[in-house]
């Protein structure tokens, strides 16, 4: 049972979160354009509907309040157009959704996290009511003039139809909120003709094509004329059996001079309206309330047909089901690669083997097929992480009194999922510090610096096969390298006598302990949380690069593998060992004589690669193997790189590429401190054996004890 | 035989199940017996996953010797521990390994051979005199068929570093 909970709570938070997310999305681009779209307008009504019923569902009281009076306001909007709230309150409007999305993420947040609902909602509550009361003022104004002009109008009207006999008229009434009131209008004058009736006139003219009135036949129902009082009963009758008629009134026209019993009819007639509304109304109320919500719901979907569809071809997995598929597939295709590999097929006659060559093949084309199939599963666009960049783009601009504009290039993108969540954080805490470090403290410096005065960030995404590379620029102050140095020195990150080029510059910016000290903010350096962020994307086996030119602007970079779960790893071989180093780790594998080795005083070796030093590490003397190749000329060297070191491995030989289902090493062998010493992971090969993956960053560190070069 | 008798029949023989069951339950435990060097081992025959012999270990480097490498079980990594190793004796080329469940954890240990699966009654268990207590030993008990003396092995302890 607790387990049935617990997948409504789920389905109620992943709900109310994309709900939330389509809500800021509309609500950015409502505030760039200044107004609310009927649209939007229609979907926020929609919206906060949802959120109001899911609250209630799960008893979340205060959730289900505001979402209740924030629909209200909406249904204002919804129902005097946007036209209601003058130009000058729409900043508070927009103010009042954005602040209102932020009390609904915190309030699930606090859910998720399992804490209590704060119950004080009261001041935000009371904002709330203050603008609808604004509106409600300011619309019964306007209501008060246009209730007015129809007044002034209808008379006329009347009058000039009362010239053609057409004296009884019968002014109706729609339920309120039905939405396209001409054409069911437009529907109630074709049910009056169909029944009997052709002498007779209506207004407003034009019903069945012209929108526009709905507004009009909203507030002041709309007018039949008949020309006899028995005309008139029989369309009476017809009207108030339809659904969405509220309540409809009777209008004599009697000429003054026409008719003797002019002063009784008008006495009576009041009295038998109201008499008439009175009674009709119960009743039409009742069937109106159902036939109103199908109203609803049709316009719903008509209105957003597209929308529709899109939902309905989706469906939402938990992500440990897709985990699971994942590993079993990983398995099929290991399995896949010994069986058709199987020693035992070793000394069968080739011909023999026909038939199971060819199922073999199909067998592998089908099993590449189902690893792609499900890789793509798990694959997510990044466009959901990169909007919300925008919210904070917005936000800080407004604090911080910058403006900047924010540019995203290829959303569509798809990373794994548990990699878009990893990088979520990070392209955060980056675009923050664009916002706050990169972009300009005011207009007037950035002119002065020949720049357009409003700051440009461009977020932009591009998958290149083998990775997806994210890049952050700005084009703010960019990093005044002296001045990192120079507290990079003062905190004894760096060292004073050493050169340092601006990119080991930029790279002081990503260490622990740099990014503490809250003076950093003082010169246009980075450093607030690089450190982390280069940690969250080390651990899904990204790297960061920034570059910077003073004056000019930032571009942080994330390299960042599409999945982790399998990735290109070049097989090496030394002694009866295999190890797996990570494609993209790789720069170069070349061969070299024992004289290309550089020895300095420590007994470390060199290699001088492209007019740069790099050292040498002996994969069998760091693991204590016996190598195949002792001699230097007999191995081989591969040159790897990482975001903060490069060096040359030398194994025996190289095996060969191959893409890998990476595994983790069993726990009980990570007391024995083996991930410090470079190997992260394990793989099976095709023929059952298994590969050692080597973390290249943290090799080197684990053999010379620094992280240099 | 009247319904009383019949109704007293049968809760004599009842009791009489349930001592016997419970005899089994709390006095005898099943256990493997293996050989490595000259001592005789036995494990909790519960903890016991499956024997698996011929199976290429894969070195693992930066790790204690007694720890051979990690092995491909039907895709699952194990570690494996010589036995011969962990109690500084000289190794010897055997393939048999045990695979164990410790505390969740899957290891196998590399063993010379597997003898047998058998019942001890749980008193006859006695624990190691303190004096010469061997490594990983949690008790010892004489076999019921007199063929020698098995140590009862505590596996929590073997994967103590």
């Amino acid at each position: 049972m607790e387990n049935n909970s617990d997948s409504v709570l789920e389905m109620y938070l992943y709900e109310t979160n994309t709900l939330l997310e389509q809500l800021d999305n509309i609500m950015l681009s409502a505030e760039q354009a200044d107004t609310l779209s009927e649209d939007d307008v229609n979907e926020i009504f929609r919206i906060m509907h949802t959120l109001k019923g899911s609250a209630a569902m799960m008893e979340f009281e205060p959730l289900m309040t505001i979402a209740h009076r924030i629909e209200d306001l909406f249904y204002l909007i919804r129902e005097k157009t946007m036209e209601v709230v003058p130009e000058q309150d729409r900043p508070q409007l927009f103010d009042l959704l954005f602040k209102s999305i932020d009390y609904f993420r915190n309030e699930v947040s606090k859910i998720e996290n399992g804490e209590p609902l704060s119950n004080n909602i009261d001041n935000f509550l009371n904002t709330i009511n203050m603008f609808i009361d604004k509106i409600n003022g300011e619309a019964a104004a306007a209501q008060a003039q246009a209730g007015a002009q129809p007044a002034q109008a209808a008379p006329a009207a009347e009058a000039s139809h009362s010239d053609a006999n057409n004296r009884y008229s019968l002014r109706v009434f729609l339920d309120e909120g039905c939405g396209m009131e001409n054409l069911r209008a437009f529907m109630a004058v074709n049910d009056v003709k169909d029944q009997c009736l052709n002498d007779f006139t209506y207004e407003p003219e034009g019903l069945e094509n012209d929108p526009s009135l709905s507004e009009s036949i909203a507030e002041n129902g709309f007018v039949m004329h008949f020309s006899t009082d028995d005309d008139r009963k029989q369309a009476i009758h017809v009207v108030s059996g339809l659904g969405f008629i509220k309540t409809y009134q009777e209008i004599d026209e009697e000429p003054a001079a026409e008719t003797p019993a002019a002063p009784a009819a008008p006495a009576s007639e009041p009295a038998k309206a109201e008499h008439a509304a009175e009674s009709a109304a119960p009743a039409a109320k009742k069937k109106a309330e159902p036939a109103a919500e199908s109203a609803k719901a049709d316009t719903s979907n008509t209105q957003n047909p597209a929308h529709h569809q899109i939902k309905q071809s989706l469906i939402s997995v938990n992500l440990s089901k897709l985990d699971q598929l994942m590993a079993v597939v990983g398995e099929i295709v290991i399995t896949e690669a010994m069986v058709t590999a199987s020693p035992d097929l070793r000394g069968i006659d080739a011909a023999k083997l026909d038939n199971f060559n060819k199922s073999a093949r199909q067998l592998r084309k089908l099993t590449d097929e189902l690893q792609d199939i499900s890789m793509s599963l798990r694959m997510v666009p990044v466009s959901g992480t990169f909007q919300k960049m925008r919210r904070i783009v917005r936000d800080m601009g407004q604090k911080l009194g910058r403006r900047a504009n924010l540019t995203i290039i290829g959303e569509d993108t798809e990373i794994d999922k548990t990699i878009v969540d990893a990088i979520s954080d990070p392209i955060m805490h980056i675009v923050r510090n664009s916002m706050d470090h990169g972009i300009e403290p005011n207009e007037e410096m950035r002119i002065a610096a020949g720049k357009n005065p409003e700051g440009e960030i461009i977020l932009s995404a591009q998958n290149t096969g083998s990775e997806v590379i994210i890049r952050i620029e700005d084009d703010g102050q960019g990093v005044d390298s002296d001045a990192v140095l120079r507290k990079a020195i003062k905190q004894g990150i760096a060292n004073p006598d050493t050169d340092y080029s601006r990119r080991e510059i930029l790279n002081f910016l990503m260490m622990p302990g740099f990014s503490t000290n809250t003076e950093v903010t003082e010169f246009s350096g980075r450093g607030v949380g690089m450190d982390v962020v280069k940690k969250n994307i080390e651990s899904v086996g990204g790297i960061v690069l920034m570059t910077s030119e003073f004056g000019k602007g930032t571009c942080t970079t994330l390299k960042i593998p599409l999945t982790t779960a399998i990735m290109d790893g070049m097989e090496v071989a030394v002694g009866d060992s295999i190890f797996t180093i990570p494609l993209q780790n790789i720069r170069q594998s070349f061969n070299a004589s024992e004289s290309d080795i550089i020895h300095d005083a420590m007994q470390g070796e060199m290699i001088s690669k492209m007019d740069n030093f790099y050292p040498v590490v002996r994969l069998h003397e760091l693991y204590g193997l016996e190598p195949k190749a002792s001699k230097t000329d007999d191995g081989i060297f591969v040159w790897v790189e990482t975001s903060e070191n490069s060096y040359c491995l030398f194994v025996d030989e190289l095996l060969g590429e191959q893409q890998v289902v990476i595994k983790p090493l069993p726990t009980y062998l990570n007391s024995f401190g083996i991930k410090e010493a470079g190997i992260v992971g394990c793989t099976i090969l095709g023929d059952g054996n298994i590969s050692l993956i080597l973390d290249v960053a943290s090799l080197l560190t684990s053999n010379t004890g620094f992280a240099g070069y | 035989m009247s319904d009383e008798n019949m109704l007293f029949a049968t809760e004599e023989k009842q009791a009489a199940e349930l001592d016997k069951k419970e005899l089994n339950e709390t006095v005898t435990k099943k256990y493997l017996t293996f050989q490595t060097d000259n001592l005789m081992f036995g494990i909790e025959a519960e903890s016991v996953i499956e024997i698996i012999t011929n199976y290429p270990v894969t070195r693992i480097p930066m790790v204690p010797d007694y720890v051979r490498g990690i092995i491909n079980l039907r895709g699952q990594t194990i570690p494996i521990i010589d036995m011969r190793l962990r109690l500084s004796l000289m190794p010897i080329d055997t393939d048999c390994i045990i695979v164990l469940n410790v505390n969740d954890m899957q290891i196998g240990i590399l063993v010379d051979t597997v003898n047998q699966i058998i019942d001890i009654p749980v008193e006859t268990i006695l624990p190691m005199p303190a004096h010469n207590a061997q490594k990983y030993v949690s008790g010892m008990c004489a076999m019921p068929d007199g063929s020698g003396t098995m140590l009862v092995l505590d596996c929590p302890l073997l994967l103590q570093s």
